[in-house]
């Protein structure tokens, strides 16, 4: 903003991330970056980060109205209004590597049912899901078994925040950018909303004392989003365009987290590991295999995909190593 | 339209409309709303409201109303009056004791609430008449409360550092840290000030009579100090247990205003009358804030929706070229300017996102930036035409006070509180060895 | 017709009152849910998963709710550099002449209260957290607020006009307006 752009006008979008500055800098800003030279001033996409123009909790619907044209997040975050929206982010022990996501969504049939659902809202088009990291706990008090876990003021994603209040997590929801503040304030014991690179990356690591090595979900899946009406606008080329880019980003956020996840837990110096042993770990897993099922008598559309999940699962366990050690 | 023009514009505007005496929210918000409109078309409608969902999120904000009835409830509890009683009876033999004494009560009363308006009212109801009966010079007393209570958003607790924290997104235990030695040095400009014009002209503040002063034995003096032991323990309630990690910063509010009604009421002065006031006084108080906040969050993201970020920073490192200090001093300036004429809320929730980035990126410190802010708001409450401590004042004030010496009254303390932001500017350990003997990196 | 104007001012300043009386107690409720938050957790050692949550839907119902009042209150800070020179009357129509501005933020405000509460049931909006509550009941209560605060700013812009025509406001409004 505030520069001119050539004579002709633009297309202009303003896109809302999820995520603050720093996490922005690698999950966003490069494809829009990209786009913007690529297009070359026919369509023009305005970045803006976390709660920046528009609460969070409010996304859907300002993208709905068009006051937002377009959002990046995940489907849970922005409470958009599908059944599914409660498999995005973190739906506990769904994935356990970062190529489960597009694995899942392009060769097990949860794009269409993503596009199904998305369907029945009005205004919205989903437009198509990728990876992020891990669901790791990052605590001021150290965690080395369950009971551990007991009474904890965590931060953390709605969905895996009420799986896991039964193990006594107490889940708390703020706005993003509040976290480390409230981490140093006595608000919150520990997050439990990323892998340890974005706790790195955002400064969490210096609030924080120790990481917990078990993760409750292997991969975040996130989704690109846009108003109905202005994705129609945008002629064919540019929407391939930022179909192009959208992959440009799930492809950097691969290699990023993979490397960043390997390089902070052995080179960080900030957090020290943690670990809850293999079979006391076993009782979470245990526990979310039953949450599937409640979920899954939520819709059929649900059952349908806690059905094509546990699948997936089946067919991992089968193939064994490298996909899966036990 | 350019986005420089809808920028320019929006600030024109909400001059203009200032100026009408409209109500501050009533000004800001029309400008924000209208601007979405006119940026963003249809889309933009909902700007306004998504402001309040914005507010509704802010957690320490809850801290606002709670610290507002805490104030409220100490001028009314009576506490203020021993304790005022202890220092008149220590610090009246002084030539201009009765002022130091004073600048010492609002620094204790500063301990206890987060806003000027407590101090404003002790000040006014107990410490104002006593003065002017003995006859003090009335325009350096008038200063000496308006500049003291001031020191009520420095030291700790302090409401505007919580909103500081929020907007700059800084722990609010560090800011309340960095604002002690900060508020304790501008006490002392002030009490030195107020010693070196009473050695050169005693009649400015006469000491106490020798028949006052033997009227009371030293048995009684000694008894007076025990007016300091609820303070302390009101403070270590609130700050304390804060710091100590037992209660969470928006717990330690509720802590507080639930501990001085209960002091209210063991002096037995918690009425019926007194309860109902100090509920009026709160909701009015909060929701002024309230309201300019949520006008203010909507301007402020219409305003970021322009860019101007980007715009501050190409205009402060690029077109005037200015080095990082430069840039610091044009901020403080910038501050003090706009806090004459506009509310500092308002100036927090617009400007201060603007600058803190810039702040950040350029390797300054921002708790201590929240330090240097928060004394230009101190400056901004006592400069004309627009300074909650000039209103109070105004509203407060006994009769023989006029206009004049209000606005006369304040012209050295403005000049005592640039000095500080000076020494503060020049050795930033006053203001940061506190938080960082607390939390070493 | 002016009859009924003021008939409207007694309502709704008298509607206000009671609202904005009722709504100052709220600040109550918010310190005993921190208070209750801060014993369980520390004491009981249970943290409440709803505390801050409900600690701040309950503001959000004291400003707004109380946001009428405390235009009856007179609690809204003004730039009074040239106000305060002014003649009363003078400024009952500058103010009168300057409500227009202030009439449309709140009418946007509460266009976008209307449209997201009405979101908000249709999709069965919920709170973005664990405990999840529905959101329609405090937006339902914010839009109320939204419009006390717009009968409130009307009721004012009537006696403003009144003064400025130079009607006698304490015999018709019981109300001097300084
Ligand atoms: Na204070
Ligand atoms: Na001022």
């Amino acid at each position: 903003p505030f520069v001119h752009a050539s004579k002709k006008t633009p297309i202009r979008w303003r896109l809302q991330t999820y995520a603050g500055p720093a996490l922005a800098e690698h999950v966003i800003k490069p494809q829009i970056d990209a786009f913007n030279k690529i297009a070359s001033g026919d369509m023009v996409i305005e970045l803006y980060n976390a709660d920046q123009l528009v609460p969070t909790p409010e996304l859907f619907r300002a993208m709905q109205r068009g006051t937002i044209d377009a959002v990046q997040s995940d489907d849970d975050s922005i409470a958009a209004p599908v059944d599914v929206a409660v498999f995005a982010a973190y739906f506990p022990f769904a994935t356990r590597y970062s190529l489960d996501v597009p694995t899942l969504f392009n060769h097990y049939g949860l794009n269409e049912i993503w596009q199904e659902a998305y369907s029945e809202v009005k205004g919205v088009t989903w437009l198509g899901a990728g990876a992020w990291d891990p669901c790791n706990f990052a605590t001021k008090q150290p965690i080395r078994s369950l009971a551990d876990l007991k009474g904890k003021r965590v931060f953390t994603f709605p969905t895996g925040g009420k799986f896991m209040q039964r193990f006594g997590v107490v889940p708390v929801t703020l706005p993003w950018e509040d976290v480390e503040v409230a981490l140093q304030t006595g608000e919150l014991d520990g997050i439990a909303w990323s892998g340890i690179t974005e706790d790195y990356t955002v400064g969490w690591a210096d609030v924080t004392k120790y990481y917990l090595t078990n993760n409750i979900n292997g991969a975040w899946v996130g989704s690109y989003f846009a108003n109905s009406d202005k994705w129609e606008q945008v002629p064919e080329h540019l929407k391939t365009l930022f179909k192009v880019t959208m992959d440009s980003s799930n492809y950097y956020r691969q290699h990023w987290y993979w490397w960043g996840e390997a390089h902070y837990r052995t080179k960080g110096g900030k957090l020290e590991l943690t670990t809850i042993p293999e079979e006391e770990w076993a009782q979470v897993e245990a526990e979310a295999i039953k949450y599937w099922d409640e979920i899954a008598a939520t819709s059929p559309r649900c059952a349908k995909v806690v059905q094509i999940l546990k699948d997936y699962t089946e067919t991992m366990k089968k193939a064994g190593k490298p996909y899966r050690y036990a | 339209m350019s986005y420089e023009m809808i920028a320019l514009l929006m600030c024109t505007t909400l001059m203009v409309l200032l100026l009408t005496g409209q109500r501050v929210f009533g000004a800001v918000g029309f400008v924000g709303a209208a601007a979405s409109l006119l940026l963003w078309g249809d889309g933009g409608s909902e700007m306004p409201f998504n402001a309040s969902m914005v507010l509704l999120n802010w957690f320490p904000l809850l801290t606002l109303p709670l610290f507002i009835f805490m104030g409220y409830m100490l001028s009314e509890s009576g506490i203020a009056n021993d304790l005022y009683k202890m220092f008149h009876v220590w610090m009246g033999p002084l030539n201009g004791g009765l002022a130091i004494g004073t600048v010492v009560l609002m620094v204790a009363i500063s301990a206890m609430n987060g806003l000027s308006v407590a101090g404003m009212a002790i000040g006014t109801s107990i410490a104002l008449p006593e003065m002017l009966k003995r006859g003090y010079d009335k325009k350096m007393i008038t200063g000496v409360i308006q500049a003291g209570s001031s020191l009520g958003i420095m030291v700790p607790p302090s409401i505007v550092l919580v909103l500081y924290g929020m907007i700059a997104r800084q722990p609010v235990s560090q800011l309340w840290l960095a604002g002690v030695f900060p508020g304790l040095l501008l006490a002392v400009l002030f009490i030195g000030y107020i010693v070196v014009r009473c050695k050169l002209n005693p009649a400015l503040g006469p000491s106490l009579s020798f028949e006052e002063r033997s009227s009371i034995s030293r048995r009684e003096k000694i008894a007076l100090l025990r007016a300091g032991i609820v303070p302390i323990a009101i403070v270590f309630m609130v700050t304390g247990l804060f710091m100590l990690g037992v209660t969470s910063l928006v717990e330690s509010s509720a802590v507080g205003a639930a501990a001085a009604m209960i002091a209210a009421m063991a002096k037995g002065r918690l009425s019926r009358p007194v309860l109902d006031a100090s509920l009026h006084k709160t909701l009015s108080v909060s929701c002024m804030f309230m309201w300019i906040i949520l006008a203010a969050l909507c301007y402020g993201a219409v305003f970021d929706g322009l860019g101007a970020v980007h715009a501050i920073e190409i205009l402060f490192l690029e077109k005037w070229g200015l080095s990082p200090w430069g840039v610091l001093i044009m901020m403080q300036v910038s501050y003090i300017i706009m806090g004459m004429f506009l509310d500092d809320t308002a100036m927090l929730v617009i400007v201060a996102p603007l600058y803190i980035p810039l702040i950040i990126a350029l390797g300054f410190n921002p708790i201590w930036y929240g330090v240097l802010y928060t004394v230009t708001c101190q400056i901004a409450y006592m400069t004309p035409p627009f300074g909650y401590n000039l209103f109070l004042m105004k509203a407060m004030a006994p009769k023989e006070v006029t206009l004049v010496d209000i606005y006369g009254s304040i012209v050295p303390f403005v000049t005592l509180m640039v000095i500080g932001l000076g020494l503060i500017i020049t050795f930033p350990q006053i203001a940061l060895y506190l938080p960082e003997l607390y939390f070493p990196k | 017709m002016f009859k009924a104007l003021v008939t409207y001012t007694k309502y709704v300043d008298a509607l206000n009152r009671l609202v904005g009386k009722v709504a100052m107690y709220l600040m109550f409720v918010m310190m005993f849910i921190l208070l209750y938050a801060s014993f369980s957790r520390s004491m009981l050692n249970s943290p409440v998963v709803w505390a801050v949550e409900m600690a701040q839907f309950t503001m959000a119902a004291y400003y707004l709710l109380g946001g009428g009042y405390s235009v009856i209150l007179r609690g809204h800070v003004r730039m009074d550099v040239l106000y305060s020179t002014w003649s009363p009357k003078t400024r009952a129509i500058i103010d009168a002449l300057t409500s227009f501005f202030l009439l449309f933020y709140l009418g946007m405000l509460l266009y976008g209260g209307i449209s997201s509460t009405a979101y908000s049931l249709e999709y069965g909006q919920k709170n973005y957290s664990a405990w999840a509550p529905p959101l329609s009941p405090i937006k339902i209560i914010m839009v109320v607020g939204i419009v006390l605060m717009i009968l409130q700013c009307v009721s004012r812009l009537i006696k403003d006009i009144s003064k400025f025509m130079g009607v006698d406001m304490l015999k018709t409004y019981g109300d001097v307006m300084p």
